[in-house]
């Protein structure tokens, strides 16, 4: 009973991240809890230096906001020939990253332009319900500045 | 008057890292640069009478290790038809060794670059082509002027590859005809801007 008990707890807390599939930009804003006042995009992969920095600022803005505001994190690691997706989750296991996450199987192309940025990332966009952008950063975030920014947006909101 | 020298200075900085992409259309800068794989100076003068390719890569990040094959693949296919290729790597190495000369003989080396690579030590060359990323490839007519500027194609995987930026480029003015397709969205790796 107690070994069972030791594997059941060994399995939960080496459970793998869970990574979506998604191929149209367009089904990515319906990933988001519908009781999320804000929807966050963040554009990211692991081959990109500065979205690695990143991980630990996004993490930190996950936590700080509670389920008012929602984090999707879009893998863009398939761009590259070699990379698997397996790769993208053990990377998020190492990380701590329990926001949702997507892995974008899509066109590069068609992504950029859905959410409307040039081909640099990372890039994090925020949503409010109706899907009208409330909020954009090119480039690395702050989490203290983010978080203070999306507060302020969330108290505009009530 | 001092205030005037510091809003003026502070205003070409912030238009010297932030400058736009050259427009298609535009006269290309020309650059003199060193060669990494053998140490000699290479000078491209637009306006020479050759179609040229500018290539803005790197030795560091995994898009622009992607496209390196497709990148020699092209050079190889077009060098035949007079086109010149020129590779160059804008990264600092200061705060990146492995951009450094050495780094980029032995990468040149080792995958057989059928152009020169150039090192831009202090980044001018990309801010005065506004690239962005790497890969961004820019395409030079004869007299100068660019005419396409972009991606290599749309995807690193031939297999999910849709659009051929370069190469369509490189038919049409091959064939007498304007570029269909002028401008395109560069992916890649953020250029990593001496400071």
């Amino acid at each position: 009973m107690r070994r069972t008990l030791l594997i059941l707890l060994f399995a939960t807390s080496a459970s793998a991240a869970e990574l979506r599939d998604v191929s149209d930009p367009a089904k990515i804003r319906d990933v988001f809890p519908t009781t999320s006042k804000i929807r966050m995009v963040n554009i990211w992969a692991t081959w990109c230096v500065p979205c690695v920095a990143e991980m630990p600022e996004l993490r930190a803005v996950a936590k700080a906001l509670g389920p008012d505001v929602a984090l999707a994190g879009v893998s863009m690691d398939n761009m590259i020939p070699e990379t698997t997706r397996e790769k993208v989750i053990v990377f998020l296991d190492r990380q701590k990253i329990s926001y949702i996450n997507l892995y974008y199987r899509g066109n590069a192309d068609d992504l950029a332009t859905f959410f409307r940025f040039e081909g640099e990332i990372p890039v994090t966009i925020a949503f409010d319900r109706q899907g009208k952008e409330v909020w954009r950063h090119q480039g690395m975030i702050k989490s203290a500045d983010t978080i203070a920014e999306l507060r302020k947006l969330l108290r505009r909101m009530q | 008057m001092k205030k005037l020298f510091v809003f003026l200075l502070l205003a070409g900085l912030a238009t010297a890292c932030f400058a736009d992409e050259l427009a298609v259309g535009a006269k290309a800068p020309q650059f003199s640069l060193v060669n990494a794989a053998d140490g000699k100076t290479v000078a491209f003068k637009p306006g020479d009478g050759k179609l040229s390719v500018v290539v803005f890569t790197c030795n560091q990040c995994p898009y622009a290790k992607a496209f390196e094959p497709r990148i020699i693949e092209l050079a190889k296919q077009y060098q035949s038809k007079g086109v010149v290729f020129y590779a160059i790597d804008p990264n600092d190495e200061a705060q990146y060794a492995v951009e450094s000369l050495a780094e980029m003989k032995s990468r040149a080396t080792e995958k057989g670059y059928p152009f020169p690579y150039l090192k831009d030590g202090n980044s001018a060359i990309a801010h005065a082509y506004g690239a962005r990323v790497t890969p961004h490839v820019y395409l030079i007519d004869g007299g100068g002027t660019l005419r396409y500027r972009g991606y290599v194609d749309d995807s690193a995987k031939p297999e999910e590859r849709r659009t051929t930026g370069l190469s369509n480029a490189l038919d049409d003015l091959l064939g007498g005809k304007s570029v269909s397709n002028q401008t395109t969205r560069a992916f890649g790796c953020t250029i990593k801007w001496k400071s």
